[in-house]
């Protein structure tokens, strides 16, 4: 297989050399063909199609009469005939109700509901919510209590919210639900940003009466762009709809194990609709997964483009498939890349280039360039197993599950040439600058004339960071049609290459001496990430407990299923599901608190604080003994620590326009519901003393200065000090320009500048001005980096620290684990938003629940295809099911760091797994050891 | 190509080739995922199907009525409290908004073999059962039949604790057992033949004192399919349970009901001893597949937890002209 994209990882070279990119990102030649004289009309309908039967409805109010395709839902026709995008299609089949709308003033979802249901009724949607202009007390409260991070759901739980809002204060008037009232009513919504704890917050408030009236003058909230995301405004590239747009389909191996003798695409070309398609093979003959891309139509619809897909002729030799590393790694099993050719081929499912690595058969590695004192390590292991009594050996497998990124806004893509050399897309991306680049490189373009556009990305947690390979089809299907295509995956081809975190198989062993004292660490972890490799885990070991000798090693077991991809703390959350319980039995084994044995073994400053603040809390002061409960529902404390790098990118630029109609902010950055509109105005505004609604913020256009890629926890300490650049420059200028206008020498105050003839604000400074500019760039911190910057990005000389506590309650009858609350502490800088940095940390504990609980990608052992191809069978954490949550910032220890503040994102998806675990000892006695905690395991842990 | 049929009376929508359409939940997907061509009988236009209306002491529930208006219904609330319990605890609030009584019992199993487009299953007009010998983590512990999916329709596991009648226009009317079979046509949803439409069901007279409880056994909070489900309807008089009747989905191809555990309550005192040696058989007879095994031990836990919470249950009043309890 030739690597159809870039092979480059998104962190561009951490480990240095590029090598890689110049022999995958060669311009390719476009195989395709167009139809010959397209028929771009839609195909004709049959003859024994009955006629487009007439539906009579109001639609927000609006009396609506139109004609609807007999086979279409609720879903198509508000979103393709009455351009209603607010509701969102993200799972299709009802399980996580971004479609949700009004029928009648009751929640359905539109992708369930036919079209012809609506005759005769009143449908509302987020459009029609509230009169043009105003808003609905549950938008206001969604707004206010900063109830959403990307926004994509945030429609569908604005009108579920409405529903019950409704009814509640009709019944109950001012009295506020309870909080698991209002996660019964929300239990048909999925949140994949984890911003639950905010919603049910916003929507007790609404329903108390909290919201009524605006508070003041609208927007009130803490999030930027919070209006445009619960009025349904905000347009993601899944909404984009240009004229002649075209609907592209994507072709996929039925095998997970196939040699391809021919695809033949004539009669698909010939049929009505079909305007043309275009090979994504590039030259590779060998099907690795079931899933996996061949080709791609593009079509006048969606429906006419999955005809054209059965159209094509495929001729394969279905081969035998190694589904799982047990298959791959039998003896004799057959090498998935049985040449040194195809190995460098195999995708990179790791975030740096790959280093050359030993094969055996499926197996590659060892990578142990990050063992320290490994000698020493290995033989405080091995005394141990030799002479128990000298110390404490912790040893054990750990395993954990693959893990869906499953962004709820599908990776999507509308390209569009607007010239024979000039393309410009809109792309669902981490990384509007970076694709550009790459995109100009693969095609052969200059980079001017490549324009990637991203005003709202509805989640990416990793998945889209680099070229993808429906840009790829859209661009080239656009191409060779001359008309702009739109790929847009649906929920099984999203679970399928949409992204997965590897499962790991880790062999963990912890030595310590009599006294507890730590003597060092091994692993060796085996990763499984399909047919990708480059799936590491054990070099994150190298950032805790820092002094204690390690011996680390990662393999990669190569098998045909969908290959890996960096998700948000790549080999994080494996890792420290491995080590932190590890470091709990042996604190048991020792008898020793678990907090006072990491405070012994950890030299780390930042996580020193959050030790004592774990021992400071009354949750853990007060902790019962080990399985207290013996009953059928045992509770029990766990606590883990997590930690994390942070990355700079310096190249990052943030550009200040200003001048009589304002201040412009901008930057080729994207918001993925990290919050950047809201830290560029906070920063920007903190500097000039006004509020963050009076900066103008335009981002998620790669025509801006270059911005940071949202990936690797870089946005923050890669913008706030470019951005606080710019807005001093600016300010300084208008200080001068105060000067002279005045006579005096005047001091920056908030809103202006005051002199002793009194205060002028900045907007009489700029009016009247010239346009002023200033282009703010990311200083280097003081003392330097970890690493110098290195194909553009550099690891920071810190670790960021974060620690939960979580108490669970087991149900030893039924299996289940139910958190009741969780404790998190998080030591990374200073917090520029801290609503918003209080949800981030949220979503991280509440994506950890899923992983720890819930979320598992299952695919057919024999065929490799997937099972769990929806939100009902890939089951993410629901409402329901996150306790009561609290978030502690420790905020100084960044002095050296330029702006002071650093990114977390995936520091706080570490340690919840773990921490779940060790609470599930601390109940019940049941160490476990494999994720994730299905009521199956449960009983049989607790049965023993 | 699709054919839509719009009937406006029950008369004319009888006879018609092609799957009827109530609620579409169901429906919907398998049109998406070409489960379900051909034509479709949507029956919007269809009037008296929606009503819920007691006839001579016994309550009928027609086909389109929605699963929340079964959880919300005063009389079904006061009188058959396992069905409106369990009505409750179906998918999600916008699910049950649309979904309804006749929908639920007909929909198709839930497997994700049957919903996985070339797979060679039974239900699926294939030749054998890809999930018996493949990734059956959810499937059924007790082996029926060739086709290992459990019966999607907790409703039907409510009802078959229950003395029911299933109404049909187009056929006789049936019971749960005749509509359902014994579990070993795996190529069949249910017995239905072409054309009938499923009007409603008719509850027998209420149990005056019922004690009564659903329990959902799933791994997060709400919104999910059961790995287990069981009903259980107690009656106790002076502190003997007179009546017991425990139904049990998602072990089974067909909704079970567990003579034996009822047996070893009948009679016996109200205490916490029998329930436990009640429950401790729920699963006897049970022939797990290699991954289902799970499921006994929940079994067993899940009659039990559903048999003391029917017995900590607010008993049912005696209605005013209320018939003899059956």
């Amino acid at each position: 297989m030739s690597p159809p994209i870039s092979r480059r990882g998104i962190l561009r070279g951490t480990l240095g050399g590029t090598v890689l990119v110049s022999e995958s990102c060669a311009p390719p030649k476009i195989v395709g063909e167009r139809a010959e004289a397209p028929g771009l009309a839609p195909p004709d309908a049959g003859a024994d199609t009955v006629a487009s039967p007439r539906l009579e409805f109001t639609v927000n109010g609006a009396a609506r009469s139109l004609e609807v395709d007999p086979e279409h839902t609720a879903l198509e026709l508000v979103r393709n005939d009455l351009g209603l995008t607010g509701c969102k299609e993200s799972c299709g089949h009802g399980a996580c109700g971004a479609c949700t709308v009004l029928l009648d003033d009751a929640p359905v979802v539109a992708c369930l509901l036919p079209a012809v249901a609506l005759h005769r009724r009143k449908l509302t949607t987020v459009e029609g919510l509230a009169p043009a202009g105003e808003l609905h007390p549950v938008q206001r409260a969604f707004m206010a209590e900063d109830a959403l991070q990307c926004g994509f759901c945030t429609p569908g739980f604005v009108v579920a919210a409405s529903a019950f809002y409704r009814r509640w204060r009709a019944e109950h008037a001012d009295r506020e639900p309870d909080r698991d009232t209002v996660a019964a009513a929300l239990a048909g919504n999925l949140c994949r940003c984890g911003a639950y704890d905010g919603i049910i917050r916003a929507v007790q408030k609404a329903s108390a009466g909290a919201y009524e009236k605006p508070l003041g003058p609208e927007p009130a909230a803490p999030r930027y762009d919070a209006r445009d995301k619960v009025t349904g405004a905000a347009r993601y590239t899944v909404d984009v709809r240009l004229p002649d747009q075209l609907e592209g389909k994507i072709l996929r191996s039925p095998h997970a194990h196939a040699r391809v003798r021919k695809v033949d695409w004539s009669k698909a070309l010939k049929l009505p609709g079909v305007a043309g398609v275009v090979d994504l093979l590039h030259g590779s003959t060998t099907l690795h997964f079931a899933g996996q891309e061949i080709a791609a139509v593009a079509a006048v619809d969606a429906r006419t483009a999955e005809a054209a897909l059965a159209a094509i002729e495929l001729d394969l030799e279905v081969l035998p498939a190694l589904v799982g590393m047990d298959a791959a790694r039998a003896p004799g099993a057959a090498p998935v890349y049985p040449t040194r050719n195809t190995r460098k081929s195999a995708p990179n499912s790791s975030e740096g280039p790959l280093l050359p690595l030993g094969w055996d058969g499926n197996v590659r590695g060892p990578f142990k360039l990050f063992s320290t004192h490994k000698l020493k390590a290995r033989g405080a292991v091995d005394k141990l197993r030799e002479q128990p009594a000298e110390g404490v050996l912790v040893e054990g497998t750990y395993k954990t599950q693959v893990q869906c990124h499953s962004s709820h806004e599908p990776h999507a893509c509308v390209a569009h040439w607007t010239a024979a050399d000039a393309v410009t897309v809109h792309l669902s991306t981490q990384a509007v600058h970076a694709v550009a680049e790459d995109i100009a490189e693969r095609w052969g373009l200059k980079r001017a004339n490549v324009r990637v556009l991203a005003p709202y990305v509805g989640g990416g947690f990793g998945s889209k960071a680099a070229l993808q390979l429906e840009c790829v089809a859209a661009v080239a299907l656009a191409k060779i049609t001359g008309k702009p295509v739109r790929v847009a995956l649906d929920r099984r081809e999203e679970l399928v290459t949409g992204g997965l975190r590897p499962a790991q198989e880790i062999e963990l062993a912890v030595a310590t001496d009599r006294d507890g004292y730590l003597q060092g660490v091994t692993a060796r972890a085996f990763a499984d990430a399909g047919c990708g490799i480059g799936a590491t885990s054990t070099v994150l070991l190298r950032l805790m407990y820092a002094k204690a000798p390690k011996d680390i090693a990662d393999w990669d077991v190569v098998n045909h299923a969908p290959p890996g991809k960096p998700f948000r703390g790549p080999g994080g959350p494996p890792i420290f599901w491995a080590l932190e319980q590890a470091v709990d039995v042996a604190a048991d084994r020792l008898g020793l608190d678990p907090v006072l044995l990491r405070k012994r073994w950890d030299p780390n400053p930042a996580r020193n604080q959050l030790y004592d603040w774990a021992l400071s809390l009354k949750t853990w002061r007060e902790r019962q003994p080990a399985q207290s409960d013996r009953g059928r529902h045992r509770r029990g404390l766990g606590l883990a620590v997590g930690g994390w790098f942070y990355f700079v990118q310096p190249s990052a630029r943030v550009q200040l326009d200003a001048g009589p109609d304002g201040i412009v902010v901008s930057t080729a950055c994207q918001d993925i519901g990290n919050g950047t509109r809201t830290v560029l105005a906070e920063t920007v505004a903190r500097v000039l003393g006004i509020a963050p609604a009076e900066v103008v913020v335009q981002i998620g256009d790669s025509s801006f200065v270059p911005g940071p890629t949202s990936g690797g926890s870089r946005t923050t300490a890669s913008l706030v000090p470019a951005a606080t650049m710019a807005a001093e420059q600016l300010r300084d200028e208008l200080l001068e320009r105060a000067q002279a206008l005045a006579g005096a020498r005047g001091v920056a105050v908030a809103g202006g500048v005051r002199h002793p003839g009194g205060l002028v604000t900045w907007q009489q400074l700029l009016a009247g001005s010239p346009p002023l500019r200033f282009v703010g760039t990311r200083k280097r911190d003081q003392g330097g980096y970890f690493l110098p910057p290195m194909s553009d990005l550099a690891p920071g000389r810190y670790v960021a620290g974060a620690l939960q506590i979580v108490e669970v309650e087991v149900d030893t009858r039924l299996g289940r684990i139910r958190v009741l609350r969780s404790h998190t502490g998080v030591a990374a800088g200073r917090i520029v938003a801290p609503a918003l940095a209080r949800s981030q940390v949220l979503g991280g504990v509440i994506q950890g629940i899923g992983y720890a609980l819930y979320e598992e990608r299952r695919l057919d052992p024999r065929s490799g295809a997937l099972l769990t191809a929806g939100l009902e069978d890939y089951r993410i954490t629901g409402i329901g099911d996150i306790g009561e949550l609290d978030v502690h910032f420790v905020e100084d220890g960044y002095e050296r760091v330029n702006g002071r503040s650093v990114g977390f994102a995936e520091l706080v998806t570490l340690a919840p797994a773990a921490a779940i675990g060790n609470a599930v000892a601390h109940a019940t006695g049941f160490r476990p050891r494999e994720l994730p905690l299905r009521p199956d395991r449960v009983l049989q842990g607790v049965r023993g | 190509m699709t054919t839509l049929e719009l009937p406006a009376t029950l008369d004319a929508a009888l006879g018609r080739p092609g799957e009827p359409r109530a609620g579409g939940t169901d429906l919907t997907e398998r049109r998406r995922l070409h489960l379900s061509r051909g034509t479709v009988v949507d029956l919007r236009d269809v009037p008296g199907l929606d009503a819920v209306t007691w006839r001579e002491g016994q309550l009928h529930i027609g086909a389109l009525v929605t699963l929340a208006a079964v959880a919300e219904h005063p009389d079904v609330r006061a009188r058959y409290p396992a069905i409106a319990a369990t009505a409750a605890a179906v998918a999600t609030p916008q699910i049950r908004a649309r979904a309804t009584v006749g929908g639920n019992l007909l929909q198709h199993v839930r497997c994700w073999y049957y919903r996985r487009p070339g797979a060679d299953c039974l239900k699926a007009g294939g030749t054998g059962c890809p999930a018996r010998s493949g990734d059956h983590l959810f499937h059924a512990c007790f082996d029926l039949g060739p086709c290992v999916a459990p019966h999607p329709s907790s409703l039907a596991t409510a009802l078959l604790a229950h003395d029911v009648r299933i109404e049909v226009a187009g056929d006789r009317e049936h019971t749960l057992a005749s509509l359902y079979g014994d579990g070993s046509d795996a190529r069949r949803q249910h017995l239905l033949p072409p054309g009938a439409i499923l009007t409603g069901v008719a509850l027998g007279p209420p149990l005056a004192g019922e004690q009564a409880a659903y329990v959902r056994a799933i791994s997060r909070a709400r919104a999910e399919w059961p790995l287990v489900e069981v009903v259980a309807r107690l009656v106790v008089a002076d502190t003997q349970i007179q009546t017991a009747i425990v139904t049990v989905g998602g072990v089974a191809n067909l909704p079970l009901r567990l003579g034996a555990v009822e047996q070893l309550l009948t009679g016996k005192p109200a205490t916490e001893e029998t329930l436990r040696l009640a429950s401790a058989v729920a699963a006897d007879g049970a022939k797990p597949l290699a991954g289902t095994a799970y499921k006994l031990d929940l079994l067993r836990g899940a009659v039990l937890d559903a048999l003391e919470r029917a017995l900590a249950d607010k008993p049912t009043a005696a209605p005013a002209a209320a018939p003899a309890p059956t």
